[in-house]
């Protein structure tokens, strides 16, 4: 009900692992029956004829999509056993995969001047969404941080997604010596028509950018990432408050399920 | 072919699988993913007398071989199942058990004599184990005397099947049992999470937004087993077998260990439509075993 039944529960098949830069990986899957709209999610099981380990599936979001060809890619950080399996996989081999979950981003009416504000490895759906308003002739501001230049994800990457990159680092070594939030508020500054913020990265950082547009009256959708098991609103593990939590109809209303009620929230309506 | 048919505490069942409390919701998510009809039955997620929020997050981490959660028995409350769940779940062709849990055992009475005015629920489960409750759940299933106290208040309101559900965190739960029995219990679910938590050191904080959370998954099913042969021994009605199955082959330790039925539970969360993988591979496998009838299985484990 809350969910549409177009989600797929099928098996993938890798065509390519590619090392990004760093401890980023992406790779690219073979899903005819399956189409990911940008914002949207999915969750793999690398192996999953050889037994349960790693156990729960590794959520991850979209960087590309060819739906021609019938083609995914996720972009993902090596960090742990489940990405790591992951990245293990040779050509050709299996992966269980369950998707597209969740809600996209909306798309910005006509009029507006997106921008895209990524973090670290909240990257990758907003390289997707920019692609596609790029082929919608809407090339959006995209403003990317990280904490070193080693951690930015290369040119050749994001220039898909927009002709007007603006790049930050925390240690100065790229770009803007500061946050991306300074360079946003730069963006925002010069006078744009009707700018409209799409964020996705660590939560500090989107919580700022949320503040940011909230002071300056510029609307604002964050893709969350939370703890999750089920992927499709079942177990209401992956959950956020509500803002309006006290006006709901009833207490079960207090939090929002990141998997389906999300990950792509209007700022406004989750705390921070 | 293998005649998978169950009874379970004057409850028919297709087959002796159902999908677990907390994991398979009110039926609705599932269903585009599962043919609910293939199964024995679902056991709804925990209502409460009144709606709750369950708790703060993060509410789920992966642990070695399961998962914790501290979800807190988020619900929309008594009244609101009967009006926004109950006439979906009715319309499924499967058996449905309405899992309740209250503050007070008075309270688990009334809810009972409350769903005794719905049509078509098979049976009542009552969590006396949840680990995430504060106002009840484990905070009765961990005393004989307040779970034979719930069980009896529920006994004396429902004409319907009534099913405890245990806790695995008390030091005898032989006793636990007895007394559910003894107040009235039709059948026996167990096991619940076993009490757990994970901790970031770096943060140096627990993970849990609850501290701690539920334990299950893979990793509780020795565990599980091991409580199952105890109390299989200790009382004489029929027990529902839960905690980490996840494949044709763990269904069947349980049974063969003393289960009438067994429950699907956080292997939902992996593949949302492997609880029906399950009855398929009960029945092949007992086939290739060639056992007629899945009810002959039942307790017997030779020692």
């Amino acid at each position: 009900m809350s969910q549409a039944p177009t989600v797929a529960a099928v098996t993938a098949r890798v065509e390519a692992t590619t090392q990004v830069t760093g401890a980023f990986f992406q790779t690219r899957l073979l899903v005819p029956e399956v189409t990911v709209e940008p914002g949207q999610f999915v969750q793999l099981r690398p192996r999953p004829r050889q037994g349960l380990y790693p156990f729960l599936r590794v959520p991850l979001s979209v960087s590309a999509v060819d739906a021609e060809g019938g083609l995914i890619d996720v972009l993902y950080e090596l960090v742990g056993p489940k990405t790591g399996a992951l990245r293990a996989l040779g050509v050709g081999d299996e992966v269980g995969f369950l998707g597209p979950l969740g809600k996209p981003f909306p798309v910005p009416s006509a009029g507006t001047t997106p921008i895209l504000v990524g973090g670290g490895i909240g990257v990758p759906p907003l390289i997707y969404f920019g692609t596609c308003l790029r082929a919608a002739d809407r090339d959006p501001i995209l403003v990317v941080g990280a904490r070193s230049s080693d951690k930015h994800l290369p040119d050749g990457l994001l220039e898909p997604a927009s002709s007007q990159i603006r790049r930050a680092t925390d240690d100065g070594s790229l770009g803007h010596n500061g946050l991306v939030t300074d360079l946003l508020e730069q963006a925002l500054g010069a006078s744009l028509t009707a700018p409209v913020v799409y964020t996705c990265g660590p939560h500090g950082m989107m919580a700022a950018v949320a503040r940011l547009c909230a002071r300056r009256d510029v609307p604002c959708f964050a893709s969350l990432e939370a703890y999750m098991a089920c992927g499709i609103g079942v177990c209401v593990g992956c959950v956020v408050e509500r803002a309006d939590k006290d006006s709901q109809p009833s207490a079960d209303g207090h939090y929002a399920r990141v998997c389906v009620d999300g990950p792509v929230f209007d700022a406004q309506e989750i705390v921070w | 072919m293998t005649e998978l048919t169950t009874n379970f505490a004057g409850i028919e069942l297709r087959n002796p699988v159902l999908l677990a409390s907390g994991t398979c919701g009110y039926g609705d998510e599932l269903a585009p993913f599962l043919d609910l009809s293939r199964l024995g039955g679902i056991v709804t997620k925990t209502i409460t007398p009144e709606p709750r929020p369950g708790n703060a997050p993060p509410r789920i981490v992966e642990t070695a071989a399961g998962m914790l959660n501290s979800i807190g028995l988020q619900n929309p409350g008594l009244e609101g199942f009967i009006r926004d769940k109950w006439p979906y779940l009715a319309r499924l062709d499967t058996r449905i058990l309405v899992n309740i849990a209250a503050p007070t055992a008075a309270l688990h009475g009334e809810m009972a004599a409350r769903l005794e005015h719905v049509e078509g629920i098979a049976g009542i489960e009552v969590n006396i184990s949840s680990p995430n409750m504060k106002d009840g759940g484990m905070l009765f299933g961990c005393s004989p005397t307040a779970s034979h106290e719930v069980i009896a208040a529920v006994r004396a309101a429902t004409q319907r099947p009534v099913i405890a559900k245990l806790t695995p965190n008390v030091t005898d739960i032989t006793s636990i049992a007895r007394a559910v029995v003894d107040g009235g219990a039709d059948g026996i679910a167990m096991i619940n999470t076993l009490l757990g938590m994970a901790v970031d050191w770096r943060e140096r904080r627990p993970i849990l937004g609850n501290v701690t959370g539920g334990l299950s998954g893979p990793a509780i099913k020795p565990v599980a087993l091991a409580l199952l042969w105890k109390v299989r021994q200790a009382v004489e009605v029929p027990i529902m077998g839960l905690g980490g199955i996840a494949t044709a082959a763990d269904a069947l330790e349980f049974l063969v260990t003393g289960a009438s039925a067994v429950q699907v539970g956080t292997a939902t969360f992996i593949e949302p439509g492997g609880a029906a993988d399950i009855v398929a591979g009960i029945e092949s496998q007992c086939l290739e075993a060639g056992i007629e009838r899945v009810e002959e299985l039942v307790g017997t484990l030779r020692m």
